[in-house]
């Protein structure tokens, strides 16, 4: 089931200011997340993620990914403590047509001879605000025992 | 014939089945080694969505199932992003449909959804035409990300009735020019001015294939065929700033200064010459014609010196796999011939010769038109041990892979290497 992203996770993949990190894993169960600046969202609201390396690592636990319906994480943060993280799973890669065509000539009019070798589209299934001051908040109501006492000492040390 | 589908979950097919047996093999690849091994049949309802961004079907070098030329997409992509390459086929053969499904064109099986599929988007310079005035869809074909230059589709082996009995080249050459005017032997100008063309179009391709039948003509054995390969080569590296670019070569066993002579004139960066079948009795009787002119052993040797010239990983033979379990003089079991040929793909690997198949569509115009292909279990036992050899003795295959080929189903799971 796809989960829908908020004006504020499209605006932070929009911007170049953030930090995104996709993590897959590859044959051996081993994680492996890498800084991509260049995820974005689609009209659909998928990911849409640009490999510009045809062997890299990433790619090839995308392959076995879409292949044997593995998830993957996105990771998205701002300047200001904005922090989400997307699970989702590929649905779809793109190696021609005028999508892949269009994300080709934008990536070299950015970065200048550089390849592309396909734009991955990952569906969104869960969206989880990691925020540190929103993930304390729902901390202290879900488990109000999960702090240490010194926090509610009278006299602070 | 048309069905008008919505998304429903499948019953156990002979895929599902396979897959099971199979558990580690990517249900994709299957899916693609299927829809090749039974073949497609467009309904008229998911035709009426084809429009002018669609690749029609264009000259190619062999026939297709239903023997016909029809004005039909040229095939179809996965969404794993890798090429089905498949033809017509009547619906009495029992192909996958190609329906719509929740609007959107997918592979149909009794009725039931299998997968989506995309068309091939159609490349510019389809519309165009050369200098000379020909189509220039009839000079180079394209496929999702390579051009094909078919330069002469012509054999000579045909001439003495020992042409190869899965193969109808010269029968569907004769049929495409009948029908559609397309030239048996193409010239260097129209190829150059067609790859000049498809150049324009950033992103669109990333290697150039050349073929053609084998020219058994000139001082030694196969020296005009590769005259004119060079010739071809150097008219397409007109185009190109550096002197080497993304290329294969498909075409006879040549010698070391046949093939010294390719790598050191042109931008060729990798060379195939297909045994077609493994093992020498089986070849023999299949491939008469490259049997009496070469042998079996001796193209091997080829192979292998060729090696030297292209380097590891750059240098491959082509299967035309399930072709050795044909009848009459075939395995008669599956396990034999898979046995057999995986012995032989090996004794190549550990000489730095990689092995890929195409799965083997029994055409109209062929020998062997009357017979049937293997079991799709079969071809998956291939298509995996043909990869494990190459990690065992780290092949690379890069020159064709999904996206410079696109029509090996081992090669396909190749992504992982």
């Amino acid at each position: 089931m796809a989960a829908k992203l908020n004006k504020e996770i499209i605006a932070l993949f929009g911007s170049d200011d953030s930090t995104k990190v996709l993590a897959t894993v590859n044959e051996h169960g081993y994680p492996h997340a890498a800084a991509k600046p260049f995820i974005r969202v689609d009209d659909d609201g998928n990911l849409l993620y640009l490999e510009l390396v045809e062997s890299s690592r990433t790619q090839k636990n995308l392959v076995r990914s879409i292949w044997f319906d593995q998830k993957v994480s996105v990771s998205v943060s701002g300047r200001d403590g904005q922090s989400w993280q997307i699970k989702g799973k590929p649905i779809k890669t793109l190696i021609t047509g005028p999508v892949f065509l269009h994300h080709y000539q934008d990536v070299r009019e950015r970065l200048g001879d550089v390849d592309l070798s396909a734009v991955w589209v990952i569906e969104p299934e869960e969206v989880i605000n990691e925020n540190i001051q929103v993930r304390h908040t729902e901390e202290e109501a879900l488990h109000p025992l999960f702090r240490h006492l010194d926090r509610l000492a009278k006299i602070q040390p | 014939m048309a069905v008008a589908l919505k998304l429903v979950e499948s019953n156990e097919s002979e895929l599902d089945q396979v897959l099971e047996r199979n558990p580690e093999f990517p249900r994709l690849v299957a899916v693609k080694i299927d829809a090749q091994r039974r073949g497609v049949h467009y309904t008229e309802q998911v035709l009426k969505i084809v429009d002018d961004s669609v690749q029609m079907r264009s000259p190619y070098l062999f026939g297709s199932r239903d023997g016909e030329i029809k004005d039909l997409p040229e095939s179809l992509l996965l969404r794993d992003g890798s090429t089905i390459l498949t033809d017509p086929t009547p619906l009495a053969q029992d192909p996958y449909l190609v329906d719509l499904v929740d609007g959107k064109p997918a592979l149909v099986d009794e009725g039931q959804f299998v997968e989506f599929v995309d068309f091939w988007p159609k490349p510019l310079y389809y519309d165009k035409k050369t200098s000379s005035g020909i189509p220039m869809s009839h000079i180079i074909s394209a496929r999702p990300q390579r051009l094909n230059v078919f330069q002469s589709s012509y054999c000579y082996f045909w001439a003495e009735d020992k042409g190869c009995k899965f193969c109808d080249i010269v029968t569907h050459t004769r049929q495409q020019k009948d029908e559609l005017g397309v030239p048996s032997r193409l010239k260097p100008q129209d190829i150059s001015e067609t790859i000049a063309e498809a150049l324009k179009e950033p992103g669109r391709f990333t290697g150039i294939c050349l073929t053609s039948g084998s020219v058994i003509k000139g001082q030694e054995l196969f020296d005009r065929e590769v005259d004119f390969y060079i010739e071809t080569l150097q008219a397409i590296g007109e185009n190109f700033s550096t002197k080497k670019f993304p290329s294969e070569l498909i075409a006879s066993a040549f010698n070391e200064k046949q093939l010294a002579r390719l790598y050191e004139q042109t931008g060729l960066t990798s060379y195939t010459s297909d045994l077609e079948v493994l093992g020498e009795d089986k070849f023999n009787w299949i491939c008469p014609g490259k049997a009496k002119y070469v042998g079996y052993r001796e193209w091997k040797q080829r192979l292998v010196r060729a090696v030297d010239i292209f380097g590891r990983g750059n240098v491959g033979t082509g299967l035309v796999g399930g072709v050795e379990l044909a009848k009459p003089n075939g395995f008669s079991s599956e396990e034999d011939a898979l046995k057999s040929t995986l012995e032989e793909a090996e004794s190549l690997a550990e000489n730095g010769v990689t092995t890929f198949y195409i799965v083997w569509v029994p055409r109209p115009g062929s020998y062997f038109k009357d017979q049937q292909n293997p079991s799709l279990d079969y071809f998956v036992r291939l298509a995996q041990g043909l990869h494990n050899l190459r990690v065992k003795y780290k092949l690379p295959i890069d020159y064709n892979d999904y996206r410079r080929c696109g029509n090996h189903p081992d090669g396909d799971l190749s992504r992982l290497l």
